[in-house]
Order: structure tokens, then C-alpha cells, then sequence
């Protein structure tokens, strides 16, 4: 028997006008987490899909065990033992749990599904997992954790001795994501092989024994993670050393532009106070569901609060939809980019200019050659890696993408600017990036509000900490005072029971 | 002026006769041309002048397309719009037989079609969970129903004074007035479509509702203002439907809209929401109109003719599906 349970050499994968794989190695032993890293668009993505037989290398070789294999489709690759959990699960909403493990291979006798006998199985992988859920759950009833776990489940039940995790962290709490370790350890444990995805170095050190990086299609090297630096790792993923991550400018905070005073909406938040200043980045942070998004949703008008002021520059405001925030100045750059924040299939010239369209038209008909200079400028303001305005948003990479998110709020006369999440899913290289333009939009006087789960991310950007817990306000932290544990007590404050009428 | 780091990114548009030439309303042109070739041959009494003599029926359903175009645009879609027609058709022939001034006749018909599409938008745009298709379904069953109970035991009416329907059906030479309104509207609707910022934010929330309504756009006023406008183009179409036939009954306007959405489809606006434009989707609607014209000419049975334009759609829907995956083949056997 070899010394690798799955082996791939040489693995060059074209597809048309770009390699996407270019000659690339990658070894797996039997009972190792190894996490595989690099930037969005350093091939990840398709070399997953080459092990999981969703795409077929042009090039290359892959050893199972020491065998040569050949996989036409997803088929071969499952009923090889290999299995493929996404960031998104790609279930069936409407269907139970069961259901949903057993799709494609249902237990079945005389061709009768037996729902006794599969409910049953399904609740013995559950018990497995130490899930808190029921096999005749409804899917969509499901939080992210939960259906993630029923993937996992889903590749327990073939019988999978090769398990890939793509980003699982990525939609998760913390205590969602200390679970996810828990389950890893024991697939572990059980002689499972586990190649991990992951952004998050955190989960890297907490899981992985070693780690590959890729970069621009290549392969780049094997580290085991006990011996490799943070900064090493990001040289290797980025090609270049990245010395200041968060490039935060020293701006004198101007006069106050947005406050907002005992906010409430039942059921979401209560009592919530702020400002922020020109020149000034807030952070409002706290554990993924304690109201952050939905506060400064009802302060832009995509909801409405029971109660409460907003006052913008001393001024009480009243903002029915995102329309009339947007004429006020207020922007909100929202956290799911694919989503709402960008139109993925137009070119990036139109959503850049989509919410000022009607500035610079006349008499209502667009004047495009405008439109098309000022797409460009901002474009470039921002830096984006693309080619032209009119390539679609999809063929950007996720960092890139929140560039022209950001664009768009240049497109106008802004004050105050809301960036929620910005740097989800994005690389360290555009990460940096974005931290700059961050810190240049304060130096010319913008008020800004950085909503986000990322401890380095607030403490690094931040001159004012706000900590949400549980839809309230649990408190306020200036620059200096603020240290991972402080906030992380203030996020988990004790005492679930003053929600906000949850 | 360059980014930071001296990138440039281009922003001229490539050529475009190259675009136009390929594009799906180039097909459109030939296959125009072709209809015309193969109705010439088909039918002896074809040619221009029997063409306009005759086309004043059909052109009244390019109306309905112009605003389809714009539902279909925004990714809903409303069947309502032959029921609509057949209110509109059935009050203003009232009216009209009360012996009311023809500007009476012509306001009623399109305040009643009016009316139609402001209740279809108020009710899509109060309760925007509910699917168009249904909301619609329904709307089109009352409005019908109204028009049904309206016209009484007898299902239809005529005109009794036919001078002022008569006089919107005329022409000038030999080109009938409806063919230089069809015209005037189709330009007006395709630059406001394809041009202006309202165009441009229908084609927005047709991709994406949500980042349309981040960005700032009034996503349901633009809802509430297209069924409007679609109510209003219904009542017209009912006018110019009453002045070639001096009366309305129960089956007025029956299949209406799927004629007006075949029509849009067949002209590449995408029934998914967001793509296409107006001229592929006038260029199809003259197609079918001068089909129709032609084949019945001949007799050829109205059914057949509809057979004829069902194939048609079927190809439009799959041709694009096709030549994609031809390209790609090409795309990759180059490589």
C-alpha cells in the first residue's frame, strides 16, 4: 500500500483562453486534515472539481491508494470513497433530512423507498455527529451549521474515506465553528482523510497538520503548519510580503455626521445608540446574529424601526428606502455581493454607475459616453484587476468584486459609507487592498461604519468599537481599550434572556 | 487618470456593426425578409398594398407587445392584458352607443384599461410575495367575468354610430393611421426601454431585484408604473380592436397576451427577465403580423397559422441554446 491515500501529479486543467491548473502535485495521507490554501482564483475551486471528477484534467495523473484512477464523472469519484462538502450546501429545502443524506442512493426494496429503515440509518449518522436535529426535519428549517452537518452526514452514508471541506467556516459562528472542529476531530479519528478549505488561518492552525498553497494556478509547496510563520504563509499564498495589512490613516475625527439614538425593532434589536464622525471608522461587531446587519438595514430604509431618531449631521431624518438614504448620503454596501450588491451577469461599468444613472442623464435618456468615463475613473480609483468596464461582475474574483461594491458608493457625493462584511471570502492580497481604500475614503472626510465577525479586521481598522450582543448594545470601545478579549466578553455577554424580545 | 498601481482599464466599446450583424435582431431582418419572399410566392394577391390593406387586425396586438416587452423585461408577466382588452372593447361600445362625443368613446376605453392595470400593480405591489402569473390568472378571470356580465344574456354588442371608430381606422394614402401610431409608440417605447435611466433600472430589477432596491431604486413604483402603462396600451389596442370590427363580445381579445409575449419571446426579450430589447421585439411582431396576412390570404386555416408561429417560438427559445453549445464546442476543439 502506498503512503498516500489520494496522490495527484502533474494535473494541468485548461479550460478556454486560461490555464486554470498549471502542473500541480498534491498529497494526502490517510487520517490527515490537510488544509489547502492560496487566493480566490488560484485554482482551489477546480482542482476540488478535478478530484471529485466534475472536471477531467488535460494533464496530470491521480493515485487512490497507489492505484491509477481515471474518474469520468462525480459518480466514479463517489463510489471511489470521495466526497465533496461546498461553503453553500446544495440541498433540497423542501425535502427532510433524510431525504437529503439518502438523495441518489435511497434505501429501497422492490423499488419502495423504506423510509422507516433510511429515517432510521439517518438518524444514527446524525447521533454520530452529535446533531440536535431530527432526520425528519425539514431542510430549509435548517440554520447553515445544521445543513452543513447534513452534508457531512450525506458523506458518512456512502461512505466516503475522503472527505473535502469547502470553506465550511466561511457561514458560521464561532460556536457553530468550534462544533465543526469537534465533528472533524472524530471524522479524523474514524481514519477519515480531510482536505479543508479554508480563508480563515484560524481554522488552519485548529485543524490541519499540513498545508498546500497554491498561487496563480500553480502549486507552490507542502508546509507542515507547525513550522510555518504567519507571514511566510502569506508570502506564499500572495507572492509578495505584505507589511502593513491595515494601512489605518491618522484622521482627526471632523464633526459627527450620523447618530443614531435608541434604535428598537421587535424582534431584532433594541435600544441601539452610535455615531460616527467624518473621517471616523466604527466597528460594530459581535457574534453573527446579534443585529448588526439588521440595525444599520433599518438606519438605510430596507426596514423600518419600531422606534428610535437617526440624525444626520445634527439634522433628524426620516428614511422610508434605501432611495432616500441614498440622496442623504447614506450608503450601505451590503454583505452578500452576489446578491446585493451586484448585478453578476452586466459589465461593471453599469453597476458601477447604477444608483446615479439619473444624475448625469438628460432629459432621462443616459448619456453612456459619461457614464462610461466615470465607470473607468472609479474603476481605477479603486484599483480593480480587470480589463474592461464591460466585463461581466462574475469574471471578477470576490475581492476584486467588493472593489466595484465600493466603486458604486464613489459614484456619488456620499457621507456616510456602510460596509457590511466587506472582506468576506476575500484573499489577504485584496484584503490589504481593501483596508486601503478604507482608510483613503476616511482621509477625505467620509463617515464610516465597518460591520464585522473579524476580531484582527476591527481592532486593526477601527478608532470606535461597537459591541452588539443578542439585538442590544453591550459596549462601546475606543481604539486603545480595545483587545480580542474584551470585545469577545462584551459579544458574549452572559444572560440570553434580555434579547430583544426574541 | 490610472489606479494606484498605473492599471488602465479600457472602456471602449467594440465595434458595433460586427455586434449588430450577429446578433439575434440581424436573424430577425433575414427571417423578415424570408417570410416576405415566401408569402410573395405563396399567396398571388400578396404585395404591399393588400399588405396595409389588411393589416390594421393584427397590428392592434403590436400594442400589447410594446408593454409586455417591459413585464417580461422585469421577469413577471401578466395574462390579463385580452381580458383588459375585452372590458375596454365592451364599455367604449357602450358609451359610445349612448351617443357620447368620440373623445368619451376613446377616454373610457383607456381609463377602463387604466384602471385594469393600477389594480393589477396596486395588488403586485402591496403584496409582493404573490407571483405575477397567478395575480394575473385571477385578475384576467374577473375582468372577463365583469365584461361577461356587462354584455348580458346576448355576449356581445355593436356599435350602433360607427363614424367615430370609422375615422380612426382611416388612412393616409393607403397607410392606415394604427400602422403610424404602432410605429410612433414602438420608436418612443424602445428609446425609453433601451436608452433612458428608467429603461435601464426596469432591466436592473429584472436581473436583480435586490441589488436593484440596495442601489436605490424604486422598484415597485417602476412595477406600478409598467402594469399601468400595460392597462392603458390594453385599452388602446381595445379601441383600434373596435374600429375593425364595430363591437366587443365575450371572446374579444382571447389569447391576447400569449400572442403579445409570442411575439416579445420570438423577438429574443427573454421571458426569465432582463435580456432582449424592442427592436428584435418589433422586427418579430411585423414577422408574425405579415405571416398571418399572407397564409390568410390563402384560407389557411387560422389554426395552422398559430401551429406555424408555435414552431417558430419553439426554435427562437432553442436556436440561442444551440449555437451556444456550438460555440463552445468550436471554442474548445481550437484549444
Amino acid at each position: 500500500m502506498s503512503e498516500y491515500v489520494l496522490e495527484l501529479k502533474g494535473i494541468t486543467k485548461i479550460f478556454p483562453g486560461v490555464k486554470a491548473l498549471n502542473n500541480v502535485q498534491f498529497q494526502l495521507k490517510p487520517g490527515e486534515v490537510h488544509a489547502l490554501m492560496g487566493e480566490n482564483g488560484a485554482g482551489k475551486s477546480t482542482f476540488i472539481k478535478v478530484i471529485t471528477g466534475v472536471h477531467k484534467a488535460e494533464e496530470g495523473e491521480m493515485f487512490l491508494n497507489g492505484q491509477k484512477v481515471d474518474f469520468k464523472g462525480p459518480k466514479d469519484a463517489q463510489a471511489a470513497g470521495i466526497a465533496a462538502v461546498y461553503q453553500h450546501p446544495t440541498s433540497y429545502p423542501h425535502l427532510t433530512v433524510a431525504e437529503n443524506i439518502f438523495m441518489g442512493h435511497e434505501i429501497v426494496k422492490n423499488r419502495m423507498i423504506q423510509w422507516k429503515a433510511m429515517n432510521a440509518e439517518a438518524n444514527k449518522l446524525l447521533q454520530q455527529l452529535d446533531a440536535d436535529f431530527d432526520a425528519t426535519a425539514e431542510m430549509g428549517t435548517l440554520s447553515v451549521a445544521q445543513q452543513q452537518m447534513v452534508e457531512i452526514a450525506k458523506a458518512m452514508s456512502t461512505n466516503a474515506r475522503i472527505i473535502i471541506l469547502d470553506e465550511p467556516t466561511a457561514a458560521l459562528t464561532k460556536s457553530e465553528s468550534e462544533k465543526l472542529y469537534t465533528l472533524v476531530d472524530k471524522l479524523k479519528e474514524d481514519g477519515v482523510s480531510i482536505i479543508f478549505i479554508s480563508h480563515r488561518f484560524e481554522d488552519m492552525y485548529r485543524l490541519a497538520s499540513r498545508v498546500t498553497v497554491f498561487r496563480d494556478s500553480q502549486y507552490i509547496g507542502t508546509y507542515d503548519v507547525d513550522g510555518i510563520t504567519n507571514a511566510d504563509l502569506i508570502k506564499a499564498m500572495v507572492g509578495r510580503e505584505i507589511n502593513d495589512l491595515f494601512p489605518k490613516p491618522d484622521v482627526e475625527p471632523g464633526r459627527e455626521m450620523l447618530r443614531v439614538e435608541n434604535l428598537s425593532r421587535t424582534g431584532y434589536f433594541k435600544d441601539v445608540s452610535f455615531s460616527v464622525k467624518a473621517g471616523e471608522i466604527v466597528g460594530l461587531t459581535g457574534l453573527v446574529g446579534a443585529g448588526r446587519t439588521e440595525t444599520v438595514e433599518a438606519v438605510c430604509g430596507i426596514t423600518h424601526p419600531d422606534s428610535g431618531k437617526v440624525y444626520l449631521e445634527g439634522k433628524e431624518i426620516h428614511i422610508k428606502q434605501p432611495s432616500d438614504a441614498m440622496d442623504l448620503g447614506i450608503i450601505l454596501l451590503p454583505e452578500d455581493r452576489q446578491k446585493e450588491g451586484l448585478i453578476m451577469s452586466w459589465g461593471l461599468g453599469r453597476n458601477v454607475t447604477l444608483p446615479t444613472i439619473s444624475k448625469y442623464a438628460k432629459n432621462g435618456i443616459n448619456d453612456e459616453k459619461k457614464e462610461r468615463e466615470l465607470a473607468k475613473d472609479l474603476l481605477e480609483e479603486v484599483d480593480t484587476k480587470a480589463v474592461d468596464i464591460f466585463q461581466p461582475a462574475s469574471s471578477l474574483s470576490g475581492g476584486n468584486q467588493q472593489k466595484v461594491v465600493v466603486a458604486k458608493a464613489l459614484s456619488q457625493e456620499m457621507k456616510v459609507v456602510i460596509m457590511d462584511e466587506p472582506t468576506k471570502g476575500v484573499d489577504v492580497g485584496a484584503k490589504a487592498e481593501i483596508y486601503a481604500i478604507m482608510g483613503e475614503l476616511a482621509k477625505k472626510g467620509y463617515a464610516i461604519i465597518l460591520i464585522s465577525s473579524e476580531m484582527p479586521e476591527i481592532l486593526g481598522m477601527a478608532d470606535r468599537i461597537v459591541v452588539m450582543c443578542n439585538g442590544r448594545k453591550t459596549g462601546e470601545l475606543s481604539r486603545e481599550e480595545a483587545t480580542q478579549e474584551r470585545i469577545l466578553e462584551l459579544a458574549m455577554e452572559k444572560g440570553t434572556g434580555k434579547g430583544a424580545g426574541k | 487618470m490610472a489606479g494606484k498601481s498605473g492599471r488602465s482599464i479600457n472602456n471602449v466599446p467594440e465595434s458595433s456593426i460586427k455586434r449588430m450583424i450577429f446578433s439575434w435582431e440581424g436573424i430577425l431582418v433575414l427571417i423578415f425578409i424570408a417570410v416576405n419572399i415566401f408569402c410573395a410566392f405563396f399567396s398571388e394577391f400578396y404585395n404591399l398594398s393588400s399588405l396595409l390593406r389588411q393589416m390594421p387586425v393584427y397590428l392592434a396586438e403590436v400594442f400589447l407587445m410594446l408593454t409586455m416587452a417591459y413585464i417580461l423585461v422585469l421577469g413577471e408577466i401578466d395574462i390579463s392584458v385580452g381580458s383588459i382588452v375585452c372590458l375596454s372593447a365592451t364599455m367604449s361600445c357602450i358609451v359610445c352607443n349612448t351617443n357620447a362625443p368620440f373623445i368619451v368613446v376613446v377616454l373610457t376605453a383607456l381609463i377602463v384599461g387604466t384602471i385594469c392595470g393600477a389594480i393589477n400593480g396596486f395588488i403586485l405591489t402591496k403584496f409582493q410575495e404573490l407571483p405575477p402569473m397567478i395575480v394575473t390568472l385571477a385578475t384576467q378571470i374577473i375582468f372577463r367575468g365583469i365584461a361577461e356580465i356587462v354584455l348580458g344574456s346576448g355576449g356581445s354588442i355593436s356599435v350602433t354610430n360607427t363614424d367615430g371608430f370609422r375615422m380612426i381606422g382611416g388612412k393616409v394614402g393607403e397607410v392606415p393611421y394604427i400602422l403610424f401610431l404602432v410605429l410612433i409608440l414602438a420608436v418612443i417605447f424602445a428609446v425609453i426601454l433601451g436608452k433612458s435611466t428608467f429603461g435601464r433600472r426596469v432591466y436592473a430589477i429584472g436581473t436583480n431585484r435586490l441589488t436593484a432596491y440596495y442601489s436605490g431604486i424604486h422598484v415597485q413604483k417602476i412595477r406600478m408604473i409598467i402594469y399601468t402603462v400595460m392597462g392603458t396600451i390594453s385599452g388602446l389596442c381595445a379601441l383600434f380592436l373596435v374600429a375593425s370590427s364595430y363591437g366587443a363580445n365575450t371572446t374579444t381579445g382571447n389569447g391576447f397576451e400569449m400572442d403579445a409575449i409570442a411575439m416579445a419571446v420570438f423577438g429574443g426579450i427573454s421571458s426569465t427577465g432582463g435580456k432582449g430589447n424592442l427592436a428584435g421585439g418589433v422586427i418579430s411582431a411585423f414577422i408574425i403580423v405579415c405571416l398571418r396576412v399572407g397564409l390568410g390570404q390563402k384560407n389557411v386555416h387560422a389554426q395552422v397559422i398559430l401551429l406555424i408561429i408555435g414552431v417558430l417560438l419553439v426554435a427562437a427559445v432553442a436556436l440561442p441554446n444551440i449555437v451556444g453549445q456550438v460555440k463552445r464546442a468550436v471554442q474548445v476543439k481550437n484549444k
